[in-house]
């Protein structure tokens, strides 16, 4: 009885973490909130310590712009190892293979960091970003975004880490979910005389859209939390540029710069409303996901 | 060119194409971790773990500080997160098995398991590090473990249900009350399972930085207080790769190959146990 | 299973035995301006007297606000707080030591002390006007100078920074258009560049980017070998960053106990004065005068021959005997010394 009791009680800390959490987080920023209400908040662009004024859109913007981006990169890559570990891969391959994309999602994100920062950011800018305004730059519309110097702290160099960094943890649902396509299903098509790659195409890939999907929201959301891999090469910069190779800030990049910095009372509690924003933010997107695994698992049930 | 040649050919492009993007992946782990060891081997030596740092711009020094806080966090948070985590996952797979309650918790769980880490810093800064009056190891510890319990939890939960339930029978029919028969056969059953749990949500944490800039903040001086602020590895890698000399971004290499070979290390035995645990 | 909990047990009692005889430790934070010589000091005084002063960098900002909430034992801010802050969140304040801050660049082919720049020149580049190193602007203060046709990046600091606060209050004096446009403060609205974290990202970031311009305390230039810039004074002199030219600044202070010691020596009239320099301070909680007794007794050795000649090593100018005299009586006036 006692010991049912504090099980009881232990699982019920994960709730209470959960709800202590925004609890805390809206108290805090309850100062912020009331002086700037929430649409003035996340439309203003200031973030004017001198005159206490804050708003979220820059921040908000870098964190949307990043997040896009590592997912523009991360997706066809991951999907593309899925395919490769489930599918293409020989049998001796297939272990070392899942192994390795696994230890590059076992690597802490400040390692991602700090090798951002001494190495690619100098390979960025030396050579990919001049590249890439020699090339698409040049193009109308898409000059707009490859404008100014090629700095390797950005949001290009920036997006690629946290790309690289979300491509394992795409590519490791994905391939749990091919492999839970039923192998009746794609012998009997093998059967019918399709190739390899049609089989992938019309039976595993839309059998397993859904957890395929629900694997993408939940890099979504991890992208969106990250802190330290992004917080060496963005450059901390409070504003809204529509060139990919000027200095930004996403959320979590503000809060480790300025949290224990802000000197006035409004000024930390609108990091508070920052913080708020982004866990409610990530909540909603991870319990998207989560609500799509568990529909891609039940499906597999029926 | 006929049809059937063509639906051929396709198909090597498009499996030429997933070899490409896997080997574009493994490139990166390459890059990486080839990186971190160049860098990381090339500082190592023994002072980093026998010195503590030495003042900004002075060359030699070390982080003896931040490993020995290091550990000191990590084993307080598994110390704390470890037990909630079990105990928690015990009674999801256990006392509310296939409740709604239990379905709820461990959904919650997983969506913890990612939320961003450095929210969990905020929160501790506001419920301990400012009530108390000061930095230190004990709110860093206490955001790791928050950080753990959701892992725990869920790993606890699903090797717990993979114990089969004719087992718990078998101890029922023998009389023993439901707490002993987990204590004592369920946890057994599932205990390797558990121990990965763990040791995965230890690996998941070591690498943490985030959670711990506004609790455990850092130190310059050994301290094994943990009410006082202490230096972790990874906030030192932080200031060090942040700031200009270069004696400091030496260490920080160093520390990074600590910190990689470790987590590393972990998540291989980890895995190494499962396979060989629950190979088919 | 219960091999494993005696294990635990047994761990944890001999590293609570660990903390029980824990060595005294001083907290701070703040001000990354003075690091490196608050962490020389702390070295040394750890090793003459056994007391570890753990000084965190992390910004004035974060200086001022972890001892307005009380969470570290004394805060450092190099911009000083107004009298009527200093009250109403209940602290004490004192200078500690006076350094210099210097333009740092990183301009292939020029070396320190090479370039010279005038409050004009350095407001236009911070401002995003001046946008080429060859521009007039530059070109017409340096004719020797063979001055490449690249873009100029701004470096500023991300964080709360009275290292900020002092360069912003220079240009605000020296430049109208600064004044109107971003203002003063601990952290601004720049209009370019990107943010380095302390003075220790500034100087990292100008390190690493070239054609950049940062501004640093001059001990991270000097510790870093930053090529750095002279500076056009108010005089109309063209002025090299030195512990006298610091020292000729900090002098032109009216260090007021009444007031805290809130003073500024930015763009004073001396012609020999360098025109960005500052006296740094020490921030502690009024009430704790147990804490704050131990955390003068620190500060006082920092007063010392000793500790003075390690501040000249790292060219922070020491405060004049007077002075120090006049912090001391502070001290004792609120009875923490």
């Amino acid at each position: 009885m006692i010991f049912s009791f504090i099980t009881g009680i232990a699982a019920i800390s994960v709730v209470l973490i959960i709800v202590g959490t925004l609890y805390v987080l809206f108290k805090e920023s309850s100062l912020s909130i009331e002086r700037f209400g929430f649409l003035k908040f996340i439309t203003s662009l200031d973030w004017d310590p001198v005159r206490e004024s804050f708003g979220a859109a820059a921040a908000l913007y870098g964190t949307l712009v990043t997040t896009a981006l590592a997912l523009i990169i991360a997706i066809p890559v991951a999907i593309g190892i899925a395919i490769f570990v489930t599918e293409v891969a020989p049998n001796f391959l297939k272990g070392p293979v899942g192994v390795a994309i696994e230890l590059l999602a076992a690597i802490p994100s400040i390692i991602y960091g700090m090798w951002g920062l001494f190495t690619l950011a100098p390979i960025m800018s030396k050579y990919i970003e001049p590249f890439l305004q020699k090339t698409i730059g040049k193009l109308p519309l898409f000059n707009i975004l490859f404008e100014g110097t090629p700095l390797g702290i950005d949001l290009l160099t920036a997006s690629m880490i946290l790309g690289i960094m979300i491509i394992p943890f795409t590519a490791s649902i994905s391939r749990d979910a091919f492999n839970l396509t039923p192998s009746v299903v794609k012998e009997s098509a093998y059967a019918v005389g399709a190739t390899k790659w049609e089989v992938v195409r019309d039976v595993v890939l839309p059998y397993s859209k859904l957890g395929v999907f629900g694997g993408i929201v939940i890099s979504l959301g991890r992208a969106l939390g990250e802190t330290m891999a992004v917080a060496f090469v963005l450059g901390n910069n409070n504003q809204i540029t529509t060139s990919l190779l000027d200095a930004a800030a996403t959320v979590t990049v503000k809060l480790a710069n300025e949290f224990t910095e802000a000197d006035k009372d409004i000024y930390l509690s609108s990091l508070y409303y920052l913080a708020l924003l982004l866990f409610m933010a990530s909540f909603i997107v991870l319990s998207i996901a989560k609500f799509l695994l568990l529909k891609a698992e039940n499906k597999l049930k029926a | 060119m006929n049809r059937e040649k063509f639906r051929i050919i396709q198909s090597r492009i498009a499996f030429i194409v997933s070899t490409l993007t896997a080997m574009f992946g493994i490139f990166w782990l390459i890059f990486i971790i080839g990186d971190v060891l160049v860098h990381g081997i090339g500082a190592l030596n023994i002072n980093l773990f026998i010195k503590d740092p030495a003042p900004a711009g002075v060359e030699g020094g070390g982080l003896r500080n931040a490993f020995v806080g290091h550990l000191m966090i990590t084993f307080f948070a598994t110390l704390i997160g470890v037990p909630v985590g079990v105990l928690g996952g015990t009674f999801l797979a256990e006392y509310a098995r296939g409740k709604r309650i239990a379905r709820f918790i461990s959904i919650l769980s997983d969506i913890m398991v990612s939320v961003p880490a450095i929210v969990v810093g905020t929160f501790v800064y506001a419920i301990i590090v400012k009530p108390i009056g000061h930095f230190s190891g004990w709110a860093g510890a206490v955001a790791l473990a928050m950080i753990m319990i959701p892992v725990v939890v869920r790993t606890t939960e699903n090797m717990l249900s993979l114990v089969s339930w004719t087992v718990r029978e078998a101890a029922f029919a023998l009389g023993a009350p439901y707490y002993k028969v987990i204590i004592q056969v369920v946890y057994r059953g599932a205990a390797t399972g558990i121990l990965t749990g763990i040791l995965l949500s230890i690996a998941r944490v070591t690498g943490e930085a985030a959670p711990l800039l506004f609790t455990s903040f850092n130190n310059s001086f050994f301290s094994a207080n943990m009410n006082e602020p202490v230096a972790s590895l990874t906030v030192s890698i932080f200031q060090y790769a942040m700031g200009p000399y270069e004696s400091w971004h030496a260490q920080a290499w160093a520390a990074a190959l600590m910190i990689t070979v470790f987590i590393l290390f972990i998540t291989i035995i980890g895995r190494l146990i499962i396979k060989w645990r629950y190979k088919k | 299973m219960k091999r494993i909990l005696g294990l635990i047990l047994a761990l944890t009692v001999v590293l609570s035995f660990s903390m029980a005889n824990a060595e005294e430790t001083l907290n701070g934070a703040g001000a990354t301006f003075p690091y490196p010589l608050y962490s020389a000091w702390a070295y040394e005084y750890h090793k003459t007297t056994g007391v570890k002063l753990n000084y965190q960098s992390i910004g004035s900002g974060g200086g001022v606000r972890q001892v307005v909430n009380r969470t570290v034992d004394f805060g450092a801010s190099d911009d000083a707080l107004e009298p009527k802050e200093i009250e109403k969140d209940k602290l004490l304040q004192w200078p500690q030591v006076i350094g210099g801050e210097v333009l740092a660049i990183n301009v292939s082919g020029i070396k320190s002390e090479e370039m010279v720049l005038d409050s004009d020149s350095v407001c236009k580049i911070f401002l995003g006007e001046v946008k080429y190193w060859d521009d007039k602007e530059i070109k017409q203060l340096n004719p020797s100078l063979n001055l490449p046709h690249k873009e100029i990046t701004v470096v500023h600091r991300s964080d709360g920074s009275g290292t900020t606060a002092v360069f912003t209050h220079y240009l605000s004096e020296a430049c109208p258009a600064w004044k109107s446009k971003v203002g003063e403060g601990k952290s601004v609205k720049w209009p370019v560049g990107i943010g380095g974290k302390g003075n220790e990202g500034v100087a990292n970031y100008v390190k690493r980017t070239p054609f950049s311009i940062g501004y640093v305390e001059f001990a991270y230039a000097k510790q870093n070998k930053l090529t750095y810039t002279l500076l056009k004074n108010p005089a109309g002199k063209v002025i090299r960053p030195t512990l006298e030219t610091f020292a000729e600044a900090a002098s032109a202070g009216n260090y007021d106990p009444k007031k805290h010691f809130y003073t500024w020596v930015t763009n004073v009239k001396s012609p020999n004065a360098w025109p960005i320099v500052a006296a740094t301070n020490i921030l502690v909680p009024k009430e704790r005068v147990g804490e704050n007794k131990k955390v003068v007794k620190f500060f006082d050795w920092a007063f010392s021959k000793k500790a003075d000649e390690i501040a000249q090593s790292l060219v922070y100018a020491p405060l004049p005997e007077a002075l120090k005299n006049k912090i001391r009586a502070y001290w004792k006036a609120n009875g923490i010394y």
